[in-house]
């Protein structure tokens, strides 16, 4: 926390968080189809990779991933999920933030995990899910009718819930590393990487 | 008629509202409680030059709710998935995509700062918020020019191109992503001339205090609220 923020970084922030919260809610409309709505975390986190790297390469003092995680809780917000993204967000941008701080902010390897973490704050979208199942249940049953809550039911386990954050987590390592490449193949060569 | 010209609500308000509404969205509840709630967006938008989305998007509610109360129940299959589908999104996610879409159009960004800066709210939160508002419609309209670019060079949404649905994506993403940056240079410069960066407190043209119409929408919505609240207490207690 030696240096402050000035507004340069803090455009950068609300930029990025712009284009990758476009980028989950343009999947997130798949989430309409029943079983990709429990997939909609692993989507996103192959979806992220490549703006998120592109945010690092422009990333270089203490806390502005933490505030970029908590820009798109705010945003998660108000557009209708609950007030448990503002805390996931947050959490895992503060997580990744400290991992970056140990690679200073030039390491590979260290930017590539801190994708994998910052992106589980996506679970926080699904998370009320899983916490008030039996609510969610019955005010899905009266809204979205018997045959979508079928086909959901079985997912909306603990242990699906597990496999999904090591989904998750592995898929943002993924497409980091994809990320990684992209920036090579395009941006570096247009000089703005 | 008096009441249009000078209906025009706090920046803050549309904040407290928003909140307001993204809370209720959540829960199901019977139609005397949240339909308060699913009118004050109508109202801002049809007293603000945006009559058109007003119409319509009642127009929506309505039929989206008949769907859902009269039809659903007894229906299956295929069919029934698409129109829960459409019920749905239409009378959870529409009020509070309206309001925002309203907070959006009619807030000015140096609106947006002023108040905020009165509730003492750090810079550090305000500017990022600001430039999401700001740029969340011209992402749109780059997608959109980005479409029509593609369709030039020959590359629409065919069911050739939904066969290599990466390289779609890559198409789209490349370019969002270029502009962005650009745009991030452009908007620091602009701050830059406009001493954002200075530590001194900020003099502000325009007014940011509530009016009569700020009282009555907050009055309204805490209304809502408490009766939310109330049902979703009471429910529990018999239950």
């Amino acid at each position: 926390m030696s240096e402050r923020l000035n507004v340069k970084d803090l455009i950068t922030v609300g930029i990025f968080s712009v284009i990758i919260i476009v980028l989950i809610f343009i999947f997130g409309m798949l989430g309409y189809v029943p079983i990709l709505m429990i997939a909609l975390p692993i989507l996103a986190a192959l979806i992220c990779g490549v703006p998120y790297m592109l945010f690092l390469t422009r990333v270089s003092k203490f806390g502005m991933v933490t505030l970029m995680g908590l820009i798109m809780g705010i945003v998660m917000f108000l557009s209708g999920h609950t007030w448990v993204p503002i805390v996931t967000f947050t959490v895992c941008a503060f997580i990744a933030d400290c991992i970056l701080k140990m690679g200073n902010y030039s390491s590979i390897k260290n930017s590539i995990i801190s994708h994998g973490v910052f992106i589980i704050g996506i679970m926080g979208n699904m998370l009320p899910f899983f916490i008030l199942k039996d609510a969610f249940m019955s005010a899905m049953r009266t809204s979205m009718g018997n045959d979508y809550v079928n086909v959901v039911a079985p997912f909306l386990q603990t242990n699906v819930l597990i496999v999904l954050f090591i989904l998750t987590f592995i898929c943002g390592l993924i497409s980091a590393y994809i990320g990684k490449l992209v920036l090579k193949k395009h941006f570096e060569r247009a000089g703005i990487a | 008629m008096g009441l249009e010209l000078n209906f025009r609500i706090a920046p803050r308000t549309k904040i407290i509202i928003l909140a307001i509404i993204s809370f209720m969205v959540f829960n199901d509840v019977p139609m005397y409680v949240s339909g308060i709630l699913v009118l004050i967006p109508f109202v801002c938008l049809f007293f603000s030059d945006y009559k058109k989305a007003a119409v319509i998007y009642i127009l929506a509610y309505v039929i989206a709710k008949y769907l859902q109360m009269a039809v659903l129940p007894n229906a299956t299959g295929i069919l029934a998935i698409v129109l829960i589908t459409f019920s749905y999104t239409a009378t959870r996610m529409l009020p509070i995509l309206m309001m925002g879409y309203y907070t959006i159009m009619t807030t000015k960004v140096s609106e947006f700062i002023a108040s905020m800066e009165k509730s003492n709210v750090p810079k550090d939160i305000t500017i990022p918020v600001s430039v999401v508002f700001r740029y969340i419609p011209s992402v749109f309209e780059e997608i959109r020019s980005i479409t029509k670019a593609m369709k030039m060079r020959g590359f629409g949404f065919t069911f050739k191109s939904l066969k290599s649905p990466l390289k779609m994506v890559e198409f789209y993403m490349i370019p969002i992503l270029i502009s962005a940056v650009k745009t991030s240079d452009e908007l620091s410069a602009a701050s830059l001339t406009r001493g954002l960066s200075n530590p001194k407190k900020r003099t502000n043209l325009i007014s940011v205090k509530f009016n009569k119409f700020d009282y009555l929408f907050i009055a309204i919505s805490i209304a809502g609220i408490a009766v939310y609240i109330y049902y979703l207490c009471g429910g529990a207690l018999i239950a």
